[in-house]
């Protein structure tokens, strides 16, 4: 397994946001968490990646505890992300972003900077090499000189998948990649996630959308801080107590 | 305000050699062309403010607005002025001993001030540069308190031309270790961290480390700025490093252009340098400064380098436009 949850709980001075709740991922799937809004998907990323404090349980990746790091280390692992509105360095160029991102691999101290060595010019080079290869990849080379945030919302979320790319991920999470698009804005998107998938990332999403549901291996559907049902889509949407969380208890009204 | 990464872009204007080689020479050969010394001492001090306010200036880049500024060039004076004047050390140890207790203090309260930002971070920077007053006031038998601290051995005697051309090279240096540093990767990485914190975590920036990275070199300079100061002027009192010191250093940022390296260069010369020039109106100078901060607040949102950019940019569009037109 890439990924593992096992029994994490957060607990918000008294609110329980999420609940003993259990989740592997496997190499290579493309898995969807699903759930009505509030339902903590989106704290279940924040604790993956440790911009949460996990109150209880633990999380392995790729064999590691990754319970009490810190988002940077998360990241230095291999677990990229986009957040929910995708925030991004707004005053640098769509290049920019994605350069600034190549943090990680290959690495240059500030000493080598300062002097310019040799190795810390090779490294740049090959950096905005791959940096344009990327937005080749997504569709993002004919915008690369775009300001961040003169991007219309569509580009913005692609180019969040950009920068998390750059981390060189192993595991890809996305917080509502098509929230609040276009249909022809949710095209980019998918075509994005879909080439991101070809390379081998595992990706999990969250996601209202069903258009994009369906693209998925399997969903994990969450309620209240809780796992309520997992399995196949078809599965899923029979099973009776995603119904009861969507639509309410038919019976108690 | 836009970061331009000029490491991107085609070579700018800062990298053009002969600009460089001309404005060295000019700078080299103006001594022999000043007689006044009072002339030479404003810009000796010109040198002294410009790294002060571009190494305050590099510390902002990372999104950090580090109102202990003047207080750490405070720390740079009198380390290295106390070392020298009770301890015998000569001003060429004591002045690198200034600066490195200057940095030191730097990384030391940068690790628990990382933890805040924004408006908090500045709040709590500006407590540790008054605080940093108190101890000057507090210890006034080595550092002569309110009084100020006289006769601190000199640097290079009395004369202010061999200053002129120390602090020409180390301005120089300065300036081009800072703008080094800009324009590549930590500077990359300081302006991502003050675009969106969470995102810079999210691709593995340690957002501390190169906070403090960042505090660590403008206080160096602060400090290097400070000490020789020091050693230039032999008397030092704590009004140079005090909060409306630091203010004033925000001040020529700000008019400047904060968004570009040389904008707290062109924010020192108009407003401290030339209101010295002008000796006539050195009383209207509060009220002068005044109305330029507040011009420069409301009409240039990038300060006075922006503007001028701006300005150049549209007249070459102009000029290209022309171009095409005249083109059959």
């Amino acid at each position: 397994m890439l990924l593992e949850l096992h029994k994490v709980s957060k607990h918000f001075s008294g609110l329980v946001a999420v609940d003993n709740f259990d989740m592997s991922i496997g190499a290579g799937e493309l898995v969807g968490l699903i759930g009505p809004n509030g339902a903590g998907k989106s704290t279940i990323f924040n604790l993956i990646t440790g911009v949460l404090p996990v109150t209880k349980g633990k999380i392995i990746f790729d064999g590691e505890d990754i319970t009490d790091k810190r988002p940077h280390e998360v990241a230095e692992l291999g677990v990229g992300r986009t957040f929910q509105l995708n925030p991004l360095f707004s005053d640098f160029t769509v290049l920019e972003n994605v350069v600034a991102s190549f943090h990680l691999r290959p690495k240059s101290s500030v000493l080598s900077a300062l002097l310019n060595t040799t190795t810390y010019r090779k490294h740049e080079a090959s950096i905005k090499e791959q940096a344009m290869e990327i937005l080749k990849l997504l569709g993002l080379d004919k915008v690369k000189d775009e300001l961040g945030k003169h991007l219309p919302h569509g580009h913005r979320l692609v180019l969040g998948i950009a920068r998390a790319l750059a981390v060189k991920p192993k595991l890809l999470l996305l917080d509502e990649p098509t929230r609040g698009m276009s249909l022809e804005e949710i095209d980019l998107a998918l075509g994005a996630i879909e080439r991101v998938c070809q390379q081998g990332v595992t990706i999990v999403l969250v996601e209202h959308n069903m258009e994009v549901i369906d693209f998925c291996d399997r969903v994990v559907v969450m309620s209240f801080g809780r796992k309520i049902a997992e399995g196949s889509i078809d599965q899923v949407r029979k099973n009776e107590e995603v119904i009861k969380a969507y639509l309410g208890d038919i019976n108690a009204a | 305000m836009k970061w331009k990464l000029p490491y991107l872009s085609t070579r700018g204007n800062m990298a053009k050699p002969g600009f460089w080689a001309g404005l060295l020479i000019i700078l080299l050969v103006l001594p022999l062309f000043i007689k006044s010394p009072y002339l030479i001492h404003i810009i000796n001090m010109t040198f002294i403010y410009i790294i002060l306010t571009v190494s305050f200036r590099t510390i902002m880049t990372s999104g950090q607005l580090p109102l202990a500024h003047a207080g750490f060039m405070g720390i740079g004076a009198y380390v290295s002025a106390i070392a020298a004047k009770w301890f015998g050390l000569t001003p060429w140890l004591s002045i690198p001993l200034g600066a490195l207790v200057a940095m030191g203090v730097g990384i030391l309260i940068g690790y628990p001030f990382a933890r805040l930002r924004a408006v908090y971070y500045a709040m709590i920077s500006l407590f540790f540069g008054m605080l940093i007053l108190s101890a000057v006031k507090a210890f006034a038998k080595w550092t002569g308190g309110a009084a100020g601290l006289t006769a601190i051995p000199p640097l290079l005697g009395f004369s202010k031309v061999p200053y002129y051309y120390f602090f020409l090279g180390l301005t120089a240096v300065s300036l081009l270790v800072l703008y080094r540093l800009e324009i590549s990767r930590p500077g990359v990485t300081w302006k991502a961290i003050a675009q969106s914190h969470l995102v810079a975590a999210s691709v593995g920036i340690n957002e501390a480390r190169y906070r403090i990275i960042a505090s660590a070199i403008g206080c160096l300079f602060a400090g290097i700025a400070g000490a020789t100061y020091a050693h230039y002027n032999t008397v030092v009192g704590t009004t140079s490093f005090s909060f409306m010191a630091t203010i004033m250093l925000l001040i020529y940022v700000v008019v400047g252009g904060v968004g570009s390296f040389i904008g707290p260069i062109v924010g020192v010369f108009l407003l401290m340098t030339v209101p010295e020039l002008l000796r006539e109106l050195r009383e209207y100078v509060p009220y002068i400064s005044a109305a330029i901060v507040l011009i420069v607040v409301f009409l240039m949102p990038k300060g006075v380098t922006g503007l001028v950019k701006s300005f150049l940019s549209w007249l070459a569009e102009l000029w290209k436009s022309r171009r095409t037109s005249d083109a059959p």
